[in-house]
């Protein structure tokens, strides 16, 4: 399972704080913690809304400077305005990145398709189209055929693209764990070559003990097909359970990443 | 013996239990009458619809909220009890016409342009209704000039909005600029939500109220409510 390292997002008010006052170390720190606890990829977001077009991409830039000169691991690049994204990349010089992310809206998938062809990112793809996330499985798959024929059609790979099936929260609509389940199980079928990613916070919104919730969600999701998730790899507990995840359905040959794990000290129960 | 049934429907709402047949917060429900049941024979019992409303439906919603406030509800505790007070009003609604009852007032509710989050405005809806509203949903990604047209077509009370992202909180202040162009401000209280929305933001954009979650969105409006009358 690949780990993508959630924490520098500035929808968490102190990140964001950080990145507005250009304080490099905590966010080098930040980044350099996901990086030791295993981390595959680092998220950065440094969001888009209360400042101009021009303050956000200053922002961007500046975050992926800092973090790319401080580590090697390579960067997921976040936003939802195709503007910040183009800043950001034309910064970044990492040959490996992620884009995160694109949906099948047109406006979307134009302004993010070429700039996945053309850097031949991987790309997370959000099962979702001009009418927001729906809660049905048909729905959501057509929003990745949508998107992955336009993307064909730009000449990029299926193995370049996460889907994310989307969460919605359980709270709210008991069936919405199998709906995500399900979906991912389509996709699979329908896309092998592709992988899928999954944010973990959003299936508990509005319950107690939400930690417990999204960690039981985890090998349920890697048992339908789930690659990649998008954690905070500072809980351990989440980090062990997709070490067991991958053990229990034979994604960990002779159990070694689990058991190097185990004698670093890194499971807990 | 009237008295009764408005304490059972207010327990029924409490635990959220719409017929005899479901389960309710507490153990050991199953069986006993519920919401349905209750109000499809509160009338012969000589209660007035208003009583029905206002002290059985309304009074168990309010002791939810103060549930959910305490943090002892959960979501899915306020969504069975808001929809055990819809599965009620729906069988009252056919006597409405009969007597002169009003609902308390009609909002509209939409996420602004651009922006595809939708389970918060829903919650809020739910609520609106169980507390008496009219309420008419616009849905999500709704051009500023759609909601504009429809304030002034539909002339609500209230006009609720929702924006979960940074990127399209601005437009809720673009909706409020264009009632103002058009004249219309004055006619609607607007009150404004979703996660990255703040007091300092409703303020500074002028907004009428700012709800932090559902039951403080029905404890704005219901303020607001109150001063037009006075």
């Amino acid at each position: 399972m690949l780990v993508i390292g959630e924490n520098i997002n500035a929808s968490n008010k102190v990140v964001a704080e950080a990145i507005a006052k250009r304080d490099e170390e905590f966010l080098v720190n930040l980044a350099k913690a996901q990086t030791l606890a295993g981390a595959d990829f680092i998220d950065v977001n440094a969001g888009s809304g209360h400042g101009s077009l021009q303050e956000a991409t200053a922002a961007i830039r500046w975050l992926v400077g800092i973090i790319q000169a401080a580590i090697e691991q390579p960067l997921s690049i976040d936003s939802d305005s195709p503007e910040v994204i183009k800043a950001a990349l034309q910064e970044y010089h990492g040959e490996m990145l992620i884009i995160n992310s694109v949906t099948a809206e047109p406006v979307r998938l134009e302004s993010i398709g070429p700039l996945v062809a053309e850097r031949q990112a991987w790309v997370i793809a959000l099962a979702m189209g001009t009418e927001g996330i729906s809660d049905r499985v048909e729905e959501r798959l057509t929003a990745c055929e949508q998107i992955m024929a336009y993307l064909t059609g730009l000449g990029v790979k299926a193995a370049q693209v996460l889907f994310d099936p989307l969460v919605l929260p359980i709270a709210v609509d008991t069936r919405q764990g199998l709906v995500t389940l399900k979906t991912i199980e389509q996709i699979k079928s329908r896309y092998p070559d592709a992988r899928i990613v999954m944010g973990l916070s959003n299936i508990s919104y509005g319950l107690p003990k939400r930690k417990l919730v999204n960690r039981a969600f985890l090998p349920m999701a890697a048992y339908a097909g789930l690659d990649a998730v998008i954690v905070d790899p500072l809980d351990n507990k989440a980090m062990s359970l997709i070490k067991v995840a991958d053990m229990l359905i034979g994604k960990d040959s002779s159990c070694r990443a689990y058991l190097r794990a185990h004698r670093k000290g890194n499971i807990v129960d | 013996m009237p008295e009764d049934i408005i304490s059972l429907i207010q327990e029924s709402v409490i635990q959220g239990r719409i017929t005899k047949d479901d389960e309710g917060m507490d153990e050991g429900m199953i069986g006993q009458p519920g919401v349905t049941e209750l109000v499809e024979r509160a009338p012969a019992s000589g209660l007035s619809i208003q009583n029905i409303i206002t002290k059985g439906l309304s009074g168990g919603m309010n002791i939810v909220g103060q549930k959910f406030e305490a943090g002892e509800y959960f979501i899915p505790d306020m969504l069975a009890s808001a929809e055990a007070v819809s599965a009620a009003m729906k069988i009252l609604q056919p006597r409405f016409a009969a007597s002169n009852i009003k609902t308390k007032g009609t909002i509209i509710v939409a996420t602004v342009k651009d922006d595809l989050h939708d389970i918060g405005k829903n919650i809020v809806s739910i609520l609106l209704r169980g507390a008496g509203y009219t309420v008419k949903d616009l849905g999500n990604n709704i051009d500023t000039q759609v909601i504009v047209d429809a304030v002034r077509e539909e002339k609500p009370q209230f006009l609720g909005l929702s924006a979960l992202l940074t990127s399209t909180m601005a437009r809720m202040a673009d909706v409020i600029q264009m009632l103002e162009e058009n004249g219309l401000r004055d006619q609607v209280k607007i009150i404004v939500g979703g996660a990255p929305v703040s007091e300092e933001f409703a303020k500074s954009i002028g907004a009428d109220g700012y709800g932090a979650d559902g039951f403080q969105a029905i404890a704005v409006v219901e303020d607001l409510a109150s001063g037009t009358e006075s």
